[in-house]
């Protein structure tokens, strides 16, 4: 049991009608132990009803434990608690995303989006659901509601487009590309070894934090905004340069092609994919 | 008092054009081994800074794969910090704009022997 679960268990020990509740069971849903995180939110429910985020709690561990529509009840709850909370709104649209339900999940973050404009994960979801959309409408040649196969075909249109974003920038050379996320998930492009296996989200999630440096850096000295960090390896020379939405674009190249050339093709790569995120708006 | 290891290295560093302030940090905790920075630049929260960014930098990559981090360079809107470690130190620039930046990479490849 980590410091922070325990403290806070003890804390809600002494005052079982405390709102620390809320902290513990956003603890334990971090730490994956859902089943007592489910719990802790349950019992915290029956003092506080009337509390959304309490529900809103619920219903992200529901969703961990892979429970969407008990999720989506939950968040249907906080909206008639709170109408105006964006964590529902987000989460609603994630649930009807997952269950194919475009045209609703759209709607869902829309509001949620215009609500707070400045998460941009918010964002990034509602540019994937609209080219779903949009391509599914496609596949379904125009049609209202667009059906499973035509999902599925958009689906594969997406995948195939988002892994080719920038193979002809990159040609045959010794270089790789990705674009990811804010999440530090990756939303395009391809890593793969000498060997031929595909590491992209392994090297995205390493190298998200070095974003997160190159930003504290800049803030705190007063650069303004960061425009790439290029650093060099006995092996390779990697390159990170900031696209829409937070997301960020990641090339990294053989260590015996020009420092130069690999931040020419990271221009491109960025400017790529910014062209491909804004196709939707 | 000896003079610093570090004394000449900076001085040439801080000659380059567009160069505000150069410096030695531990990677580990941030500190200022020894600087040469232009009125006005903070270099202790340079050096926390660049040095923190350089070590995410090298364990990210370690953990990515892909092995040793030799030279760094942050470009933002207003400046350039570049960096360059070795045995738990490293060698810090921070630039204006307009500095040239090759010219600086070149000095700071050069002098890394002095971080040894």
């Amino acid at each position: 049991m980590s410091e922070e679960i325990r403290r806070l268990s003890e804390e809600l020990a002494r005052d079982p009608s405390s709102l620390v509740f809320m902290q513990l069971g956003e603890a334990l849903r971090r730490a994956g132990q859902l089943d007592l995180g489910l719990k802790v939110a349950h019992r915290g429910l029956e003092r506080h009803a009337h509390n959304a985020d309490a529900h809103d709690l619920l219903a992200r561990i529901r969703v961990d434990r892979g429970e969407l529509q008990e999720a989506f009840d939950e968040w249907d709850m906080v909206l008639r608690l709170a109408p105006s909370h964006v964590g529902a709104r987000k989460g609603m649209g994630y649930v009807l995303f997952k269950q194919g339900k475009l045209s609703e999940a759209e709607a869902h973050l829309s509001t949620a989006a215009t609500q707070d404009r400045g998460d941009s994960s918010i964002a990034t979801a509602l540019r994937m659901v609209r080219r779903l959309l949009r391509y599914a409408h496609v596949a379904g040649n125009g049609h209202d509601a667009p059906g499973h196969d035509d999902l599925i075909a958009a689906q594969r249109r997406v995948e195939e487009e988002a892994r080719e974003l920038f193979a002809d920038i990159l040609g045959e050379g010794e270089h790789t590309a990705l674009l990811l996320n804010a999440d530090g998930l990756v939303a395009a492009g391809l890593y793969v070894t000498a060997e031929g296996e595909d590491v992209s989200q392994e090297v995205g999630a390493a190298l998200t934090g070095v974003r997160d440096e190159a930003l504290r850096a800049v803030r705190h000295l007063d650069l303004g905004a960061w425009r790439a960090v290029v650093y060099e390896t006995d092996l390779a020379t990697v390159a990170l340069a900031p696209a829409l939405d937070e997301s960020m674009v990641l090339v990294a190249a053989s260590h015996t092609v020009p420092l130069g050339f690999v931040r020419r093709v990271l221009d491109r790569c960025v400017q790529r994919a910014t062209t491909w995120l804004e196709e939707v708006e | 008092m000896s003079a610093s290891p570090f004394e000449g290295v900076l001085s040439m560093l801080i000659r380059q054009r567009g160069v505000q302030g150069c410096m030695v940090v531990g990677e580990a905790d941030g500190i200022v081994v020894d600087s040469n920075v232009q009125v006005g630049i903070q270099s202790n929260v340079v050096a926390a800074l660049a040095a923190a960014l350089y070590r995410k930098a090298r364990l990210c990559s370690a953990a990515a794969g892909l092995s040793t981090v030799g030279f760094l360079q942050l470009e933002a809107e207003r400046g350039h910090i570049c960096a360059i470690g070795r045995d738990g130190l490293v060698l810090v620039t921070l630039a204006e704009p307009r500095a040239h930046i090759g010219r600086i990479r070149g000095a700071m490849l050069e002098s890394l022997s002095v971080l040894a």
